[in-house]
């Protein structure tokens, strides 16, 4: 190259010309390896001490906002570091909670002749949350991921081409798409006999409830699962910002022409970002009606949508540790303010207009909040706990 | 400093042959031909509203031309979407500068060096030790640029946090780091007080030579243009009315009628106030009279 350009041999002119680094093992084990460790860690200790220290309903409480920060935080890919504004996440959370649903409820009750849910092994006297279920469970919830990013794929390809304010209109339609077609949905089956009796035509109807919803999914989505789950959503998240990927991210958000102009391929990174929002969407549906959380088309509505919006804004657009915060005080706020009824929508609202004129860019804006807080950060070591949910980076 | 091509082994680098666009109908520029040899300092001057911006972005793919040719060390690049134009070794810098201003100064040329080495999906999300390597490959290289331009010490600054005339140069480094084989500079001087000018100038001609690029510079200063460019090309109305070395262009009635309205057209073509003054005072102080080619210009090259 330097010979076809003419470039001088001067070292410092290429980038292929930087002398390789060699990672010593030690690096590739803090930086690659350690992480994950401490993903399994965050889960370990959300399955044995949350219900320890926040009792059941505080549990409850954390696996929802644990479920809201995988979906915060994807969502904050396209809304937070690309710049797109996403109005659809519900209806990706919707798509991959039912296809969870779907083969959980009906895969159960063909294999096992009942949905309800297997009894955990114990171990030296710990309870693992490991069955034939929970494997047919992380199967369903991958399957609904993969099926929301294919369905995301479609939806972002012709609306991420153009610019503007399409993506946000098209989104919006996608949810109330889901929603509505999900209504039409055929009845659920709850008898293993009608299950082995119908036809395709009942199949082909997806009996996953209509607008009552899909119900008797088992509970396998213990606080492991939910936080393992959220603590590798963050964690990939913040390596992607961290990555030639992630500044490509952040480089449409703030000047698409200059973006271009500098090799970006705006559409490519657009879609990129929004496959891998309705992945990680998919996968929190999935999450969520493992939970014990009531699931009906309404889960696909905008004001789901609006909610994680809400978390992606608060948080700060584009910090992924803002994000996770964001989730945790929005998802805990309505259950704190539950004792003032009705007014507690009033006090939550003047609480979110109060925080937006105090700190328009969000609460952490587009850094971290070990960035924020503290001595400067050095790139993948273990970051702050955030809540002891989810700060491993 | 001599105004005289320098040799160029390689012929003709970019050649820019009749291109030309409308909007709707106003023809912004007709029939632009250009042709620069490698390692050509080339200057691209006119009134106000001559078409130069318009032809940054038709070179970048902005704006897709209507007409013509453009050929890029051999490449055709007329019909490419703008990142493949990067890809192939064209870069810019903006007239009003489009730096990604939340991102600190580090992350914008690291961005830069995107187009020469990326990271997998796989490797970035497991961090796998090629990503370790291509890490630091880039950061490196990021740095090492920076230091060129004398911002090593604001890396970790947010980009819009910077004064003007580091963003300026920012930006320039910015487009350096995608390794360009062609570097547009829109008004790199707009805005700036003649002692950054001189440094301004200083730099154009060392990063020329450093990474052996051809530079197209549009500039109003004439005297910067003077000084540095070895070969200039002259536009009114979206035409080329002039072209040859700085001394060539001066003499030439069709330029000083451009910019200082025909003498017989009196009352009635409105000079363009800014561009004589700049024409007749030469820029800044030393330079010689809008006659004479101030060769061996004010500018320290180094």
């Amino acid at each position: 190259m330097a010979a076809a350009t003419g470039q001088p041999a001067d070292g410092s002119a290429l980038l292929a010309s930087v002398p390789r680094h060699r990672p010593g093992a030690g690096e590739v084990l803090r930086e690659a390896v350690v992480p994950w460790f401490g993903v399994l860690a965050v889960a370990i200790v959300a399955q044995f001490g949350l219900e320890a220290v926040l009792g059941e309903y505080g549990a409850r409480v954390a696996q929802q906002a644990g479920v809201y920060i995988i979906a915060a935080v994807s969502l904050n890919v396209v809304n937070g570091f690309t710049g797109q504004f996403s109005m659809g996440h519900a209806g990706f959370m919707a798509v991959g909670g039912y296809v969870a649903a779907f083969v959980t409820y009906y895969g159960s009750m063909l294999w096992f002749g009942t949905a309800e849910k297997m009894a955990y092994p114990v171990v030296m006297g710990v309870s693992l949350p490991l069955t034939m279920g929970h494997l047919l469970m992380l199967g369903g919830i991958v399957l609904g991921g993969c099926i929301a990013a294919v369905l995301g794929l479609l939806v972002g390809l012709p609306s991420l081409r153009l610019r503007g304010d399409y993506l946000a209109i098209v989104t919006l339609g996608f949810g109330e798409i889901v929603r509505v077609m999900l209504e039409q949905s055929g009845e659920q089956m709850f008898s293993v006999e009608q299950i082995r009796a119908a036809g395709p035509e009942v199949w082909l109807r997806v009996p996953v409830g209509g607008a009552l919803g899909i119900s008797g999914i088992p509970k396998y989505a213990d606080s492991f699962w939910i936080f393992l789950l959220a603590a590798a959503t963050c964690l990939i998240a913040y390596r992607m910002k961290q990555s030639s990927t992630g500044r490509a991210f952040l480089s449409i958000r703030e000047d698409e022409i200059a973006a271009r102009a500098m090799g970006i391929n705006l559409t490519a990174y657009k879609v990129r970002a929004f496959v891998f929002a309705a992945f990680f969407g998919g996968v929190a549906g999935g999450l969520l009606v493992h939970a014990g959380v009531p699931f009906t088309p309404g889960n696909a509505g905008f004001q789901v949508s609006f909610e994680i919006i809400i978390m992606v804004v608060l948080g700060g657009l584009g910090s992924v540790s803002g994000a996770v915060l964001a989730a945790l005080i929005l998802s805990v706020l309505p259950e704190l303010l539950r004792n003032l009824a009705e007014y507690r929508l009033i006090l939550y609202a003047l609480l979110l207009i109060g925080m937006m004129l105090g700190r328009p860019k969000g609460l952490l804006g587009v850094r971290e909040i070990w960035e924020v807080f503290g001595a400067k950060k050095t790139t993948g070591k273990n970051g702050v706990d955030t809540g002891g949910k989810a700060g491993v980076a | 400093m001599t105004n005289s091509i320098p040799p160029s082994p390689g012929g003709i680098l970019l050649d820019v042959n009749g291109i030309g666009i409308s909007f709707g109908g106003l023809k912004a520029v007709q029939n632009f031909t250009l042709k620069m040899p490698r390692g050509c300092l080339y200057g691209l001057i006119g009134p106000n509203g001559a078409g130069k911006t318009t032809i940054f972005n038709l070179l970048t793919g902005v704006y897709q031309a209507q007409r013509g040719t453009i050929t890029l060390d051999g490449q055709r690049v007329e019909a490419l979407a703008p990142h493949k134009i990067a890809a192939a070794g064209l870069s810019r810098t903006f007239q009003n500068i489009r730096l990604f201003g939340d991102l600190t100064v580090l992350d914008n040329v690291k961005l830069a060096c995107h187009l020469r080495g990326r990271h997998g999906i796989w490797s970035t999300v497991l961090r796998m030790p090629g990503f370790l390597a291509q890490e630091k490959a880039i950061t490196t290289r990021a740095m090492e640029m920076l230091d060129v331009f004398g911002l090593g010490h604001l890396a970790g600054e947010q980009a819009r946090n910077l004064p003007y005339g580091d963003q300026r140069r920012l930006e320039i480094c910015r487009a350096l780091a995608t390794e360009p084989k062609v570097l547009l500079l829109d008004e790199p001087a707009a805005g700036m007080n003649p002692s950054e000018k001189r440094s301004l100038a200083g730099t154009i001609t060392t990063i020329r030579e450093r990474f052996g690029l051809a530079v197209l510079l549009i500039e109003h200063d004439m005297g910067l243009v003077m000084d540095i460019c070895h070969n200039i090309t002259v536009l009114d109305h979206g035409e080329v009315i002039s072209v040859g070395t700085p001394r060539q262009v001066q003499d030439d009635p069709k330029v000083v009628e451009a910019y200082l309205g025909a003498p017989d057209a009196g009352m009635q073509a409105e000079p363009d106030h800014g561009g004589t003054k700049v024409m007749q005072t030469n820029g800044h102080g030393g330079g010689g009279g809008s006659g004479d080619a101030p060769a061996g210009g004010s500018h320290g090259t180094a």
